[in-house]
């Protein structure tokens, strides 16, 4: 069985696809900045979970930084994708190539794993990723209501007249695009419900009774399931069924609060 | 109800009982569940409600995708996933996530947009398969359809180099898992195929039994050892008479080869020597003929008869006289 080591080292070599390659065992520096875009007024459902879960990850490792908002935090990105951190001299966008930066210095949050749990953490991470986080971009940009009274006054809230409907319509077809090819475009609102329904029960069963989904330490997979499912709850949609499905799973919703007040109270009050 | 079952597919070849991934999932869902199913290979997606193949019909029921058919089948009381608790269903969900995520773009990555490999097999294979007209319509749709794939998933602008050696990484990653996962298991949740096991044997037999002139993400899958096995035992156990069918056409080619062997660098020769010397007979007559080398004595024979005639007649009229 080959390992993926081997070819994670030699993407090291290489340098990865920001076209950083990463030096092993460096200290955290002290000025490490995540940018996203303003959280009140311009960022919407998708990219806030992807923000979070980012920065729950992070602070789940205890390692420190500095949320920096800028509205054009998209188009700064080296992915074209929200959020990234910028350590020393690298940018890193999105939660899986900050992961693997991360565990490059040598902190993980799934080392005391076996391989089949960290098989699993995948499998449920990729779980995540495109039925959780599809369906927030139906919702944001296919559903004619909340585009109407959601996404396009706070997406275009940040451009003046008339970039804010161009960039709006440019944005909604590469959504539209991206979403065809994976097969959820010509869904109806009812099917991306149940897909997100039987996504939640998924997680519910394998949570179970358990504080964390793989015992009493918090992983990569919590930091990513508390970042979705955390903004879902908290976002104000025209339709709150999203929210409300979410509701119905109460060891999901112990899991968020036990998060929250974990990592979020606490870096507060200090 | 008592109509069976049918389902159409694209062909099988090298080893497979059909070469296209989807037809192959619902045909092995369908092998693990005990469905008495008739396959028919149609290679002609043109006449399906969606443009797409395999198509499950059962009296007026037409699906086309496996969620759909395994929900009526259900309701049919066949199924491969009675025997999992909860957990299990709720792994085996994450787990076809990660494919569709992870394995399917660098499938069709292989499949249509190495160059390579779509040049020199996959266009000719599906051309071959399909009927005219369609032949010249079908496989560069598909290629259409995987680069728009690829660029919806990937920055446009990043180099081609580095978009391929992400997608096969993230693939690469994915085989990895599932080898760990499977472990020294027969199937993935102990000795029964489920659902899982025929996504899985759906994404994997194709990449390890088709022979790609550009075999990168192949190698790493064949290095992956338990996972050739699994691929290996479901072929065997549910689709022998795919290996059987591959393995006689082999024989034959082979053998047809081992006769023709001293005349491959020129087939057919005897054919040719005695086309070749009819035509220069024909042509070095004619050339005899026209030029007036030969004469035909045609001539001399009618005059000889007509005087022969001329005795007879004046014998006659002697004779009558």
């Amino acid at each position: 069985m080959p390992s993926v080591l081997l070819t994670e080292s030699l993407a090291l070599e290489l340098g990865d696809r920001t076209g950083n390659s990463i030096p092993a065992h460096e200290p955290w520096p002290q000025d490490v900045k995540l940018f996203q875009p303003y959280e009140v007024e311009q960022i919407l459902l998708p990219d806030n979970a992807n923000c979070l879960a980012v920065q729950t990850f992070l602070k789940m490792c205890g390692l420190d930084f500095e949320v920096e908002q800028r509205s054009n935090a998209e188009y700064m990105s080296p992915s074209g994708r929200v959020p990234f951190i910028k350590c020393g001299a690298f940018l890193i966008a999105e939660l899986d190539p900050i992961i693997s930066f991360v565990n490059n210095k040598g902190i993980s949050l799934s080392d005391k794993m076996d391989n089949a749990q960290k098989a699993d953490m995948r499998a449920y991470m990729s779980l995540v990723n495109t039925v959780l986080a599809n369906a927030e971009l139906y919702i944001t940009w296919c559903d004619k209501t909340t585009l109407q009274e959601v996404t396009k006054p706070r997406f275009g809230s940040v451009l003046p007249w008339p970039l804010n409907h161009v960039i709006v319509w440019q944005k909604r077809s590469q959504v539209v695009k991206k979403l065809g090819v994976l097969g959820w475009a010509h869904k109806t609102l009812d099917e991306v419900y149940q897909e997100v329904e039987n996504c939640c029960n998924a997680l519910s069963v394998r949570l179970g009774n358990q504080p964390y989904f793989f015992g009493d330490r918090p992983t990569e997979l919590d930091a990513l399931v508390f970042g979705h499912l955390f903004t879902i709850l908290t976002t104000p949609l025209p339709n709150n069924r999203f929210a409300s499905i979410v509701r119905g799973y109460s060891n999901l919703i112990d899991l968020c609060k036990l998060v929250e007040k974990e990592y979020f109270e606490r870096t507060a009050e200090s | 109800m008592n109509r069976p079952m049918e389902i159409n597919i694209w062909g099988g070849d090298w080893g497979l009982p059909s070469v296209d991934i989807y037809c192959l999932e619902v045909m092995a869902y369908a092998k693990f569940s005990g469905v008495p199913l008739q396959t028919c290979v149609t290679n002609n997606p043109f006449w399906t409600p969606n443009g797409r193949l395999p198509v499950f019909k059962h009296g007026k029921q037409v699906l086309s995708s496996l969620p759909e058919i395994s929900a009526y089948l259900k309701q049919k009381n066949f199924s491969a996933d009675f025997g999992l608790t909860q957990k299990q269903c709720a792994d085996a969900a994450a787990y076809t996530q990660l494919l569709k995520e992870k394995l399917h773009l660098a499938l069709q990555y292989v499949w249509w947009l190495d160059t390579k490999n779509y040049t020199e097999l996959i266009r000719p294979w599906y051309a071959k398969a399909l009927p005219f007209p369609y032949n010249y319509y079908y496989p560069g749709k598909y290629e259409q359809e995987a680069k728009k794939h690829l660029e919806a998933l990937y920055d446009q602008d990043d180099d081609p180099l580095t978009i391929e050696s992400s997608v096969y990484g993230e693939a690469e990653k994915c085989l990895t898992v599932l080898s760990v996962r499977l472990g020294d298991q027969e199937f993935f949740f102990g000795s029964h195929p489920t659902s899982l096991d025929a996504t899985v044997y759906a994404f994997l037999a194709p990449l390890l039994k088709v022979p790609f002139p550009s075999p990168a993400l192949q190698n790493y899958l064949k290095a992956c050892t338990n996972l050739v096995k699994f691929v290996v035992r479901i072929t065997q156990r549910y689709f022998p008479y795919a290996i059987q069918e591959y393995e006689a056409k082999k024989s034959a080619e082979s053998g047809a080869q081992g006769k023709s062997d001293p005349e491959s660098d020129f087939p057919n020769r005897r054919r040719y020597q005695i086309v070749a010397g009819i035509f220069a007979t024909a042509a070095m007559t004619g050339y005899a003929l026209s030029t007036g080398l030969v004469q035909m004595s045609t001539k001399d024979e009618v005059s000889e008869n007509s005087a022969d005639y001329k005795d007879l007649f004046q014998a006659a009229e002697n004779t009558e006289d």
